[in-house]
């Protein structure tokens, strides 16, 4: 034979020989097992651990929101929803919103992060991927939670009609959501609840936002008959009544309304609110709006321990304009419609909030959230957030 | 004699072109007869299997190993199972809650572009007799939704007349002839014999040509891993007896999983008491994901 296919030859028999060989020692025993694959393979990819856990498991820690949220209209309480013969799933649980496994959730830590931390990892390769990311605090701030509301609920085209949908113009203007509805169990019992101002014309909700503001110089004529009580300035003389004095126009014209109506009741304040009309509430609300509100201070020592309380209950979530996580001051709510803490008088707020657990006055969110406090923890934060500063 | 014939004698050349062709047309004759055996052969022993159903490519012999010798999963036995999901699109509100809940579950990257299971919208409007389509990748949509780490559908559509329009999610639908495995050539990605088509991660090279193969675009790559990446039903969750994370938040009870062996198991139940349709039913891969509510545009 020519050397060259013997070469040739020799070549080829060496190559397979290591080939063979080589495939032998290189192939893992399961391959070819349970067919071309790694059978091995089967077992790993189904060890790896859920993340997702179930509403269930948040039972343990958040009794309260977790029954609220069972018997509200998130959830439908009927559990059998029988159609075409499949029980339908129920509702949004809590991980739809509380967005990410609450398989990282930590004990008791306290590192709030809204949607906006998740990091990408579309170029680094290091980062974490946000599901792993430790000691995230599932809490959401109140400007979060409308983009979230409407994700499902701002009406689309393509969305079915068995979905509730709203436009938001029309609905609630740049109003948050949570003025209204509590995003545990959204559907809206009016009776409890102020309800927004209609339009007399057109029949239509008027979005709290969208109403005229008042006429201070008006209202200052108006609050003449506020004094005896509200002080001159807007400051009260009495601390069990609130100061006026620097707070929001909206949430006083919505006070107001509710007096007249009587889904609050206070045998003082439904007879002088009966006497408003309309534009009255909104004229005086924008007298004291603009008046300087003051810090009227609260025990140190309680202050102390309702920073710490007010922290864990996520009070900055509404009532802060920066939410829980930014950086606004304490106490300056986020929302017109909503009160500001900062200086009120301590006396009057611990009322609000035993009003709130008792149940004589009714708010969708506050209702749940002074369940939660004890009656110590209650003279806690009133005394903290008397003693913040308003401006 | 021929003449070339002659020069052959003369030169001493020990095969003529002639012979030559000779030569070569008998070997590829028998060439032929032996793989035509061998092919009929390994035919018939795959139909003269016993009980049961081979998974896509699997021999007797590996068949016999996965009844007898399943995987070591707690609790778990494969030979038990037939996963099958059920999409109803007439529920779907374009959420795109199931998304972000798979990118949690299984690490996903977590922009637009990245996904194991997405949602279509499509809508038809007044006059037109086509669908325009778009999805939460689309570039109009993630500027709506503010950020890379946020998935929403515009609203693009307010001020128009919209005549009929519709939601409709996606997924690997685990064909029990899936194209992904039949090209893959590692053998990292497989049919396992309770349904879902899985990767083993370890084993891929990254050559996407599975994500070329797959007719529903299903599968995807992953460019920080390296490998090829789609949804495998959350494996992890259903062996250990829980839905998989889509199925698990969506919040209108659009998405439906359970075991076929099951007849009161939800997928059962759906797939019973509704005319089902699946995705491409022309190309042969027989899919497991099984849609109510397929709009003649939706592909």
């Amino acid at each position: 034979m020519p050397k060259h296919i013997s070469r040739l030859l020799i070549l080829v028999v060496v190559f397979a020989a290591v080939a063979f060989t080589a495939k032998k020692v290189l192939t893992p025993a399961t391959f070819y097992q349970y067919g071309h694959y790694r059978g091995a393979a089967v077992a790993e990819i189904a060890s790896k651990v859920p993340k997702l856990q179930g509403s269930a498991s948040c039972q343990s820690c958040h009794k309260a929101v977790y029954a609220e949220w069972s018997a509200g209209i998130h959830r439908k309480s009927t559990k059998d929803n029988v159609i075409q013969g499949l029980v339908v799933k129920n509702g949004p649980g809590c991980e739809v919103c509380h967005t990410g496994p609450a398989g990282n959730h930590p004990s008791r830590e306290a590192m709030p992060l809204s949607l906006e931390d998740r990091v990408t990892t579309i170029t680094h390769k290091h980062i974490a991927h946000p599901a792993d990311v430790p000691g995230r605090n599932l809490m959401l701030a109140a400007n979060d939670m409308s983009s979230l509301c409407l994700n499902c609920h701002e009406k689309l085209a393509a969305r079915p009609k068995t979905q509730p949908q709203i436009e938001v113009a029309s609905h609630s203007g740049k109003e948050l959501c949570t003025a209204c509805h509590n995003p545990h169990s959204p559907m809206i019992d009016f009776a409890a609840v102020p309800r927004p101002p209609y339009d007399p014309v057109t029949g239509k909700l008027v979005a709290v936002s969208a109403m005229k503001a008042g006429d201070a110089g008006a209202g200052r004529s108006v609050a003449a008959a506020c004094a005896s009580c509200h002080g001159n300035a807007g400051m009260s003389v009495n601390p069990v009544w609130p100061n006026l004095a620097g707070q929001h126009a909206n949430y006083l014209v919505n006070s107001l309304e509710a007096f007249k109506s009587g889904t609050r009741r206070n045998d003082m304040m439904s007879a002088m609110a009966a006497g408003l009309s309309d534009a009255d509430m909104r004229n005086v609300a924008a007298y004291f709006a603009k008046s300087r509100c003051g810090v009227t201070g609260g025990d140190k020592d309680k202050a102390k321990l309702g920073e710490s309380r007010v922290a864990e209950a996520g009070c900055a979530a509404c009532h802060s304009a920066g939410g829980i996580r930014g950086k606004g001051p304490a106490g300056i709510s986020a929302s017109q419609s909503w009160p500001n803490l900062a200086g009120q008088n301590a006396e009057y707020l611990a009322v609000s909030l035993r009003a709130f657990k008792d149940g004589t006055r009714s708010h969708p969110v506050m209702s749940s959230v002074a369940k939660t406090l004890s009656d110590a923890d209650i003279d806690n934060v009133s005394a903290y957030f008397a003693s913040v500063s308003c401006q | 004699m021929t003449t070339q014939d002659e020069i052959i004698e003369a030169q001493q050349v020990p095969l003529s072109r002639r012979g030559f062709l000779e030569l070569m047309g008998k070997s590829v004759a028998c060439a032929g007869v032996v793989a035509g055996a061998v092919g009929a052969g390994s035919a018939i022993g795959a139909t003269q299997s016993g009980n049961g159903k081979h998974a896509y490519q699997q021999n007797d012999q590996q068949f016999a190993e996965a009844v007898n010798d399943p995987p070591k999963i707690p609790e778990y036995n494969w030979n038990d199972h037939q996963w099958a999901m059920g999409v109803d699109t007439t529920r779907c509100i374009g959420c795109l809650r199931c998304m972000e809940a798979c990118k949690m579950e299984n690490s996903v990257q977590m922009d637009a572009n990245h996904h194991r299971t997405w949602v279509e919208r499509y809508v038809y409007l007044e006059g037109s007799d086509t669908a325009l389509v778009d999805s939460q990748a689309d570039p109009q949509n993630i500027a709506f939704a503010g950020s890379e780490t946020k998935f929403r559908f515009d609203n693009r559509y307010k001020d128009k007349k919209v005549d009929k329009a519709f939601f409709v999610a996606k997924l690997c639908n685990q064909c029990e002839h899936p194209s992904c495995v039949e090209v893959c050539p590692t053998g990292a990605t497989f049919k396992s014999k309770d349904g879902p088509v899985l990767i083993d991660t370890t084993y891929c090279i990254g050559c996407q040509y599975c994500v070329q193969a797959c007719p529903y675009g299903a599968r995807s790559f992953n460019e920080s891993r390296g490998t090829a990446e789609k949804c495998n039903w959350c494996y992890h969750r259903i062996t250990k007896g829980l839905n998989p994370a889509c199925v698990e938040v969506c919040p209108t009870g659009s998405r439906i999983f359970g075991d076929r062996n099951d007849p009161d198991s939800p997928v059962s139940v759906f797939i019973r008491n509704n005319h089902v349709q699946v995705l491409k039913p022309e190309m042969g891969n027989a899919p497991n994901v099984f849609y109510v509510g397929l709009d003649k545009e939706v592909v």
